[in-house]
């Protein structure tokens, strides 16, 4: 019976249901995508309830949004650029064999992943202050709260402040514009944190030589996941941040 | 491989050596295998257990409804019962049951490989299944879901039951099939024999193959939609709410784009057993093989252009019905080409009435009322008449399971010998074959009249029309008979897989990897010898092969295997 | 395990063939792109020279998502490793993109509604009663 595991210390691990390396490769990428196209159906069905209430409501979608913070969602859009970029470089470096350099960048990827989740933090934490977290202490347009400070956007450097936009629209469609913002980004921050426990678990098997890890697919699996989720937020900043009037 | 016959020699007799069941005893080796075989064998266990909840359900709803005022149940409960039934039905068995069972055990080896793809990718798809059913049984344990399996909203957004928990196992449960299908995906394209070419392909691997892409596609849609509501219930956003300009019929949009093509997912596979039930006792190739695969990725695909053919009264646009309709009809073409070609097969072929042949020729005569109602609600003015009513309780019963479940224990009982080593009793298989078809029919065939007459589904009493009482009254004396032939092979092949006569590799003389290249049952690595393709698997002949295997020992046919 | 018809002298320690690498000076490009999309993304948002075409709210989506789809096929094409992939893998790669949109067979339901004559989602004041019965239909 042939036994193709028996190399060790030989180059990558072949499992045995594989005949070579090529095969096993291919394969875990083509698995890779697979559930990657389940992922683009997961926000797909999210885009298309975006496209349709924005289509509904669209002066009310654009004066919601005015309350977004289009320049802490710029900052976030290119620290996740960043990470992406990093992880290119981990993948390349993996793929030449060196192990070590990958985990710098790796580590480099955590760092913007941390940087997204933090400046997100400031965002949510404005809008819960400002009641626009649309559970039943959501209020828009409506003067009792006009003026509400919030600690997050006043510990902000002022390049990063936003000017105040009167609330337009109205209020229970923009209930639902902040129903639609809050879950569709939450579920990417979701993701990213997913990401984060992914690469986290990633350097660690590396760092340990684990078993695990013979060649630089495990490397390139990740840092598919990671494109993906990146590729997620080049769709939301425009749509939520960036909406035309 | 040629068209000579395979003599008995060249497999090993089983049980000298180790097989994959007999290859280590302890439970730890059952509970983290990775041996795709295995793990079919832990699916089998657990779609049982929970096709015996439902089925318990069931039993519940027919008692009720002998009466025309309730019995049993408060109409609350009545709910509830309902929708554990559909839950654990449609999200516990029938999407899970024929892939995850018989696809698991058998793609690899038809395909010619010694493993899936990702091994302990399917072992967390086990435990995730196991996980989502018990979430699910936990919520019903905690109170239950009244808002059917369908959860539409406002009801499932504002109901105060369990719901939030069910989603949550509905959610894990989808996500296992997900990682189910990646599997298929990346072994039926990558770990292919030598010489297996997709047109040498059992139709099994096709229908799998396309099931595969459709719970690839589709399942992500209904996770996000379960999630929403799970969201809307938890913080009060209102995605679907019509205070907030919202619209619940986006919530049945979204939920049929997965649902509609669920029924595909559960159809499918039972599609591809039955084309390799049909050839094998006909002892005939299949009649139109490239007919039969097109048309099954043709279902795939186009079953999800479909979807609004479950709302044609939901409020959304004539326009938009009338669409959906025209392709539910074109939807029908594929699926009655596979009859067509079944049937031909059949044709002057040398038929042998095997328990396995008795469900595949009970599958064809269900699925074929089944589909021609379909076609009653494929078009928008007799749905309407009959849509919410028991018409459609008896269509989607004769499809799922005068479909599905005849097509899972036609497989079961076909792949049996293969997968435990054992022989069953040709007797009780045949004639819990038979019980099952009957009570099948006298369960279902009244539900369409009495839908007709307008008895309205998910109702818990109809004193409004007491005359409707016949017809529940044989639908449940039915389901009585219909619950026993489903017991019986519970006992007849649980008795077989113990004390039943030892099976040779190829009882049945079929044709195909599994029963010419692989033992019974089969090594872990599934086959001693690297297997190479060298052409069709259909070659069956019907004048030489009537007369094989008939008088050998260890043949099924001869009726004297088993027992 | 040499008897496979290529030579394994030539795989780097990580096990990839030489050709799958994706060079570094291509990473640096590519991020240099995708910032430079990025910018101009923002750019057009808020400060498009053309007036009439900054009011037209269609023009400045299609370009928006234009320069998103730009940057995504960058992203896939090269990071995701779609470009130095087999054909399964390309097929894979772009069929759950395309699949996404069967989603929108949806909108013919939505967009085809205010064609019925009968009080519709448009409004608020829609109602299940017969239309003449509801008061200051809109």
């Amino acid at each position: 019976m042939s036994d193709h595991a028996s190399h060790k210390g030989d180059g990558p691990e072949v499992y045995f249901q594989y005949e070579d390396i090529d095969q096993q490769q291919e394969s875990y990428v083509v698995g890779m995508w697979s559930f990657l196209a389940t992922e683009v159906m997961f926000f797909g069905a999210l885009f298309l309830i975006y496209t349709l209430y924005r289509w509904k409501f669209h002066d009310t979608f654009f004066g919601a949004h005015e309350q977004l913070n289009w320049k802490m969602g710029g900052v976030n859009t290119a620290v996740l650029l960043l990470s992406s970029v990093f992880v290119a470089f981990a993948v390349h470096f993996a793929q030449m064999g060196k192990m070590k350099i990958v985990n710098l960048f790796l580590a480099g990827t955590l760092l913007c992943a941390g940087g997204f989740l933090v400046i997100k933090t400031f965002e949510y934490g404005a809008k819960f202050d400002h009641h626009l977290f649309p559970n039943h202490s959501f209020s828009y347009a409506d003067p009792e709260h006009h003026e509400s400070k919030s600690f997050w956007d006043e510990k902000l450097p002022s390049v990063l402040q936003m000017e105040k936009h009167e609330q337009e629209g109205d209020p229970k469609n923009a209930r639902l514009f902040f129903s639609i913002y809050f879950t569709m980004t939450g579920l990417h921050g979701l993701h990213v944190v997913i990401g984060i426990i992914a690469i986290s678990s990633l350097m660690i098997l590396i760092k340990i030589k684990s078993s695990l890890i013979t060649d630089y697919v495990p490397v390139e699996l990740v840092g598919l996941y990671w494109h993906f989720v990146d590729l997620v937020w080049i769709f939301l900043y425009p749509l939520f941040y960036l909406i035309p009037r | 491989m040629s068209s000579t016959i395979i003599e008995q020699g060249t497999v090993e007799k089983p049980h000298s050596e180790k097989n994959y069941l007999n290859a280590d005893h302890t439970l730890k080796s059952w509970l983290l295998t990775v041996d795709h075989k295995r793990i079919g064998i832990l699916y089998l266990i657990s779609v049982t257990f929970f096709f015996f909840i439902g089925a318990i359900a069931a039993a519940m709803i027919r008692y009720e409804l002998t009466s025309p005022k309730g019995i049993l149940l408060s109409s609350e409960v009545y709910n509830k019962t309902f929708s554990a039934h559909g839950i654990y039905m449609v999200f516990q068995f029938l999407v899970v049951a024929i892939p995850a069972v018989l696809g698991n055990f058998l793609i690899p080896i038809m395909i010619g490989a010694r493993d899936m793809a990702f091994p302990r990718l399917n072992l967390l798809s086990w435990y995730m299944f196991i996980t989502g059913g018990a979430l699910i049984s936990l919520s019903f344990i905690l109170g239950g879901v009244d808002a059917g399996w369908t959860f539409y909203v406002p009801l499932s957004t504002l109901s105060e039951n369990q719901i939030s928990l069910c989603l949550v196992g509905i959610f894990i449960t989808g996500f296992s099939s997900i990682f189910t299908a990646v599997n298929f995906v990346a072994t039926i394209h990558k770990m292919r024999a030598p010489g297996m070419t997709w047109y040498r392909l059992p139709l099994f691997i096709w229908s799998h193959y396309a099931t595969a892409i459709v719970v690839l596609l589709g399942t992500p849609v209904v996770a996000i939609t379960l999630f929403l509501v799970v969201v809307e219930r938890g913080f009060g956003f209102g995605i679907f709410s019509p205070e907030l300009g919202g619209d619940p019929v986006l919530f049945q949009h979204l939920f049929w784009f997965y649902s509609h093509p669920a029924v595909y997912i559960m159809i499918l596979p039972a599609f591809g057993i039955i084309s390799e039930v049909i050839t094998c006792f006909s002892r005939r190739p299949i009649f139109g093989y490239r007919f039969i695969a097109y048309s099954s990725l043709a279902i795939a695909f186009l079953g999800f252009a479909v979807w609004g053919h479950h709302m044609f009264i939901s409020s959304q646009s004539a326009f938009q019905g009338i669409v959906f309709s025209i392709i539910t009809w074109v939807l029908a073409i594929p699926s009655a080409i596979k009859m067509f070609n079944w049937a031909t097969t059949m044709y002057k072929g040398s038929v042998h009435f095997s328990t396995p042949m008795l469900y595949a020729l009970g599958f064809m005569g269900l699925f074929l009322i089944g589909g021609l109602t379909g076609l009653h609600l494929a078009s928008i003015d007799t749905d309407i008449h009959v849509t919410g009513t028991y018409f459609i309780v008896a269509h989607f019963h004769y499809v799922m399971v005068g479909g599905t479940i005849l097509g899972y224990l036609g497989g079961i009982h076909f792949w049996f010998p293969k997968m435990f080593g054992r022989t069953y009793s040709e007797f009780w298989g045949r004639l819990s074959a038979m019980i099952v078809f009957v009570g099948f029919n006298l369960t279902f065939f009244p539900q369409f009249m009495v839908g007709y007459l307008g008895m309205p589904r998910r109702y818990h009493y109809y004193y409004f029309a007491p005359e409707w009482q016949i017809y529940h009254i044989l639908s449940t004396a039915g389901s009585s008979v219909l619950g026993l032939g489903f017991l019986m092979p519970g006992i007849y092949l649980t008795y077989a897989i113990f004390k039943g006569k030892k099976a040779g590799a190829n009882p049945w003389g079929a044709k195909g990897l599994e029963w010419e290249k692989c033992a019974s049952p089969p090594v872990t690595e599934n086959f001693s010898e690297p297997v190479i393709v060298t052409g069709s698997i259909y070659d069956y002949n019907p004048e030489e092969d009537s007369k094989l295997y008939e008088n050998e020992d260890d043949s099924m046919l001869s009726g004297r295997g088993g027992l | 395990m040499a008897e496979h018809g290529h030579d394994h002298s030539e795989h780097t320690k990580g096990g990839a063939h030489l050709h799958h690498v994706l060079p570094q000076r291509m990473i640096f490009m590519v991020a240099g792109a995708l910032f430079a999309l990025m910018v101009l993304t923002i750019w057009a948002a808020f400060w498009f020279p053309v007036e009439s075409l900054k009011e037209n709210t269609f023009f400045m989506q299609v370009l928006a998502l234009t320069i998103a789809v730009v940057k995504a096929s960058l992203v896939i094409y090269y990071y995701m490793g779609v470009k130095f992939g087999t054909r399964l893998i390309k097929i894979f790669a772009y069929g759950g993109f395309v699949w996404f949109f069967t989603l929108f067979i949806m909108m013919i339901d939505y967009t085809t509604r205010p064609m019925e004559p009968v009080p519709g989602w448009e409004k608020q004041s829609s109602s299940a009663l017969p239309r003449d019965t509801v008061e200051n239909p809109e």
